[in-house]
């Protein structure tokens, strides 16, 4: 039973690993950040959420701590590393790169149609 | 985080995983607890929110990527479950598995030993080459040549000189010979040993002839004879009646660079000319004649220089050698028709003849454990079948409850390499025991030359037991596998056994197997008959002498540094002393043992004819002394015996044999015609003798070659010919050995310094001329009558299966009248025919193999008919053997039961 993402193949760990690169953070609290951040729109289905953390610590690009939160339960904190640091820059400057193409081609066939 | 990590700490990570999506989940749950929702409801939408626990972390799991691993481990878990539940069944399957495996194992252990091993000690032995002429192995370079290859190549870091030889070492309380080695300076250095006590040897000891006497003793030989006395380096001991100070121990476990045989010292080849071991003229300056090949050298490639490019480079310098000062040929020591350089590494045994031997006999050994470990998965693969239907329900319902074909079978692999390898671990200590008793069939060679043998298993004979184990739980379950998880759910599921479709299949399957294990025992066991057949022919040979109650001893007084009237007058003392001891008819002397180790032979021309040069008659040479012939035990067919009349002063004369007489002389009608003649013997400085005898054909050969026809040989008086090297033989009225104690007083009082070398009977020389046929019928005797063995519970595996599924059919058979007697010919028939096939099979494979074994044969063709006729019986009575019991058994069927059990 495979979780429909509605998001681009891929991009999910992209989100991902920039969120946990503002700072430690533990699963429930990056399933909250990105559905207030995309004010809803990127709708993640949490099912699919656990599984892409544990692709990315088995990648080494994000690695795990076990600390107390606020409430003093223990909690799995997932952190970036080095290697996933650089694999965010790459990523997010490619990212850049398509969307600016995908909207500069969008708009000039609005142009022509017009 | 490593997979094997992820791997054994698995309870703590899926702990891990649990935790986490349970904190998610009550996090969650609160959040929507706020929101309003009541608490069961929260819950609810939480875990739906999620998508299911489970899913999320089967999800999880995958992408850990230690499935297959973790698959394994549960399938092992599933095998070791299986196996303990059949206890029987393992049992018999891990005993069957542990012969085959075992056999290999022993068998890959001693070819190891004989032809892999490198040299131990020694740094970085791949780097170590070997100088060899042609296609030789042995020594291969004079000591000019050697200084020119080791000065003007530029491939290797330095080369190394070394050569063997008997020295008499004395230490007053018993003196003995033992192997020597004479060696460059830079010996030890090339090899990169250490000595663990003193030094090795220095440059100045590699320089003048004669100037240092110096020697390096090994670890064991100074465990030995020392008591490894560590204040012996700066001592002297005696060698040769020389007093040599020893400078250093060799480290242990170093015993010379050419194993088997073991080097016991070290002494500069500089006092080469001071051995006195050469013979006659190549004794004359040993380090100046290039005649004289008798060294081997071991050299070390320099870093990046590979073998073929430093072969290639050598090879350059031996031919401008070759060219510029062209060796006279014809008068060469070591004769060598290819004069090419080859470099070899030094693996295993690199003596060339008994590599060659070890060679032979490796692969005849390896083939017959291959077989061995065929018939025996051939029988497993029998069980594990049987055993198969009678899990067809387990398997079915594991397929209907949706587990994969590939899944199953994997699952079934895993349990027949659980098996083999349970086995395997039982063939190891079964192989320890096979290697143990395989080295009583060691080559009995004579001291010094002790054939040591290292069979200790190293990591390569672990590695390939594991491999073999694996390789063999795949054969032997690949089939049964594939059988047993064929999706045929519906009438497995409803217990109808009797389905006819799969069990006739299984049982033509089982058949072929039978099939095949009646082939295969039968070829081991006629090649094993053949050897018999060689090794009854062997002692049934007419020697042409008669080695029973005859006493051998030999002695080296070259080494003693007697001179020619000294050693004439020892060999004289000696003979007559030993001729006066109770129990002695006669004693004489002979320069060569027959069927010894050392054979020379030398060109005989008649003197009333002229032979021209290619035609000149090459016989064998001994030089005997008076009662020889009366002694050796061959008859003279005319004329007498050497007596005391024949001496270094009075007419040269000679006795030929039966064959030497019809060469040189076609003409005469019987032998003993040579009588009168006149003969020319020897290389050079050739000898005129008058023929006073003529002796009756003697296979008085070398060692090996009992199966040939008898030399020509000329005997000439000892006293005419004498020869340092040379044996006593005694004539005694019972068992030789009782004569053992007065050999050695005697010795002892005319020489207290000289040992006695190869003091045994002469019956012992001539077993080792057949020691390949023995070992060779002992060897392929045991594994053929093991094949055979398996093969029988094989046939009655089958027949037993058979009879216990046709049960009813044998019970309304005898319930419509059918007798005992028509039950058991309907059994035996069903056996017999696969019998009969697996014979024609055998038949013809044993044809195709037995021809390779000819070289090792004789007295019997490969194809002898007797042999293949008496096998063939024994096979088929074997055969019927095991399938009366089931069909007696069968008898017993009480037609009532048999009908109402289904």
């Amino acid at each position: 039973m495979k979780p429909k993402s509605d998001l681009p193949q891929g991009t999910l760990d992209l989100l991902i690993l920039k969120l946990v690169a503002l700072g430690p953070i533990h699963g429930y609290a990056i399933a909250q950040r990105l559905e207030q951040v995309s004010r809803g729109v990127v709708q993640v289905p949490q099912g699919s959420l656990y599984p892409a953390l544990h692709r990315l610590e088995n990648r080494s690009l994000l690695a795990a701590d076990w600390k107390l939160t606020e409430t003093g339960r223990e909690a799995k904190f997932y952190r970036v590393t080095r290697k996933g640091q650089a694999q965010l820059e790459t990523e997010a400057a490619g990212w850049q790169r398509l969307t600016q193409a995908v909207s500069l081609i969008l708009k000039m066939s609005e142009g022509g149609a017009g | 985080m490593r997979w094997w990590h992820r791997l054994f700490h698995r309870r703590q990570h899926e702990e891990k995983l649990e935790k986490e999506l349970r904190h998610h989940l009550d996090l969650h749950t609160s959040d929507l607890i706020g929101q309003g929702y009541s608490p069961g409801e929260a819950q609810r939408q939480a875990h739906l929110a999620l998508g299911g626990p489970e899913q999320v972390k089967e999800m999880c799991r995958d992408v850990r990527g230690t499935r297959w691993l973790e698959e394994l481990l549960q399938d092992l878990r599933i095998g070791v479950r299986m196996l303990r539940k059949n206890p029987g069944f393992t049992l018999v399957v891990a005993a069957t598995l542990a012969l085959g495996i075992g056999a290999n194992t022993a068998i890959f252990g001693l070819v190891d030993a004989l032809l892999l091993r490198p040299l131990p000690i020694v740094k970085a032995p791949g780097q170590l080459v070997l100088l060899v002429r042609g296609d030789g192995r042995g020594p291969a370079l004079s000591y000019p040549d050697f200084r020119v290859l080791r000065e003007r190549n530029e491939v290797l870091s330095d080369l190394a000189l070394y050569t063997q030889a008997p020295i008499s070492f004395g230490n007053n309380v018993r003196s003995e010979v033992v192997l020597g080695a004479m060696v460059s300076g830079n010996y030890f250095d090339v090899l990169g040993i250490k000595p663990s006590f003193g030094r090795a040897f220095l440059p100045e000891e590699d320089r003048t002839p004669g100037a240092h006497p110096v020697v390096v003793l090994s670890h064991s030989f100074w465990q030995s004879r020392f008591n490894s006395d560590p204040s012996l380096v700066g001592r002297t001991i005696v060698l040769n009646n020389q007093r040599f100070t020893v400078v250093g121990i060799a480290p242990a476990g170093f015993d010379g660079e050419s194993p088997p045989m073991k080097v016991s010292l070290w002494i500069p080849v500089m006092m080469l000319a001071t051995m006195r071991w050469e013979p006659g003229e190549a004794r004359q300056d040993p380090l100046s004649n290039r005649q004289n090949e008798n060294f081997g050298a071991i050299g070390r490639l320099k870093q990046g220089v590979s073998v073929t490019q430093a072969q290639a480079a050598l090879e350059t310098i031996n031919r401008q050698l070759e060219l510029s000062t062209p060796p006279p040929t014809g008068q060469r020591i070591t004769p060598n028709d290819d004069r090419s350089l080859r470099l070899i590494s030094p693996q295993g045994i690199m003596i060339g003849p008994i590599r060659e031997m070890a060679v032979t006999s490796s692969r005849l050994a390896g083939a017959t454990v291959l077989t061995v470990l065929l018939i025996a998965c051939a029988n497993v693969a029998n069980l594990l079948m049987a055993r198969a239907l009678r899990r067809r329900k387990e398997v079915a319902v594991r397929l209907a409850l949706g587990a994969t074909r590939g899944r199953l079978i994997r699952q079934l692999l895993t349990e027949s390499v659980l098996l083999a390898l349970v086995g395997a671990t039982a063939g190891l200590f079964l192989a320890y025991w096979i290697n143990r008793l395989l080295m009583a069939f060691k080559p009995p060679f004579p001291p010094p030359f002790t054939f040591a043998l290292d069979l200790s298993f190293d990591i390569r004979t672990f590695a390939f037991t594991f491999l073999l184990a694996i390789a063999t739980g795949v054969i032997f379950g690949l089939v049964p596998a594939l059988q047993a998880s064929r999706p045929d759910v519906l009438p497995a599921l409803k217990d109808e056994s009797n389905a006819e479709g799969p069990r006739v299949r299984w049982l033509n399957l089982r058949n072929a197997l039978v099939v095949t294990q009646v082939a295969l025992s039968l070829a081991l066991l006629i090649s094993t008959g053949l050897f018999l057949r060689t090794l009854r022919y062997a002692q049934q040979i007419d020697l042409g002498f008669k080695p029973d109650q005859v006493l051998q001893v030999s002695f080296n007084l070259r080494l003693q540094g007697y001179n020619e009237a000294k050693g004439r007058e020892f060999y004289r003392q000696i003979v007559e002393r030993l001729e006066s001891q109770p129990g002695v008819q006669t004693a004489s002397v002979t320069n060569l043992l027959p069927l010894g180790f050392i054979w020379l032979s030398t060109p005989v021309v008649p003197e009333d004819r002229e032979v021209p040069p290619n035609e000149r008659v090459f016989a064998g040479s001994v030089s005997v002394g008076s009662q020889y012939f009366e002694t050796i035990g061959t008859p003279l067919l005319r004329g007498r015996g050497f007596a005391v009349q024949d001496t270094i002063k009075s007419p040269q004369v000679a006795i030929v044999s039966e064959k030497l007489a019809r060469r040189l002389w076609p003409e005469i009608k019987e032998p003993g015609e040579a009588l009168g003649k006149r003969l020319r013997v020897g290389r050079s400085d050739l000898v005129s003798c008058e023929v006073i005898g003529v002796a009756k054909d003697s296979r008085n050969n070398i060692f090996n070659r009992i199966d040939r026809e008898p030399e020509p040989t000329i005997y000439r008086p000892f006293a005419q010919n004498y020869s340092a090297l040379a044996s006593v033989i005694v004539r005694t009225d019972g068992d030789p050995r009782g004569l053992f104690s007065a050999v050695r007083r005697e010795v002892a009082a005319l020489d207290e310094n000289l040992p006695p070398q190869n003091l045994q009977p002469l019956s012992e020389t001539v077993s080792l001329a057949s020691w390949s046929a023995r070992t060779g019928a002992t060897v392929l005797g045991v594994f053929g009558l093991l094949g055979l063995v398996l093969a029988a519970i094989g046939i009655y595996g089958v027949m037993s299966y058979s009879v216990s599924r046709r049960t009813r059919e044998i019970g309304l058979r005898m319930a419509l009248g059918a007798e005992t007697r028509d039950v058991i010919r309907l059994i035996l028939k069903q056996g017999m025919g696969l019998t009969l096939i697996g014979t024609i099979i055998g038949l013809m494979l044993a044809l195709a193999v037995t021809r390779l074994l000819t070289s090792l044969l004789y007295g019997v063709t490969a194809t002898d008919p007797a042999t293949f006729a008496g096998v063939v019986l024994f096979v088929i009575g074997v055969a019927v053997l095991a399938c009366y019991l089931p069909a007696r058994r069968a008898t017993k069927v009480d037609p009532m039961m048999a009908l109402r059990c289904e």
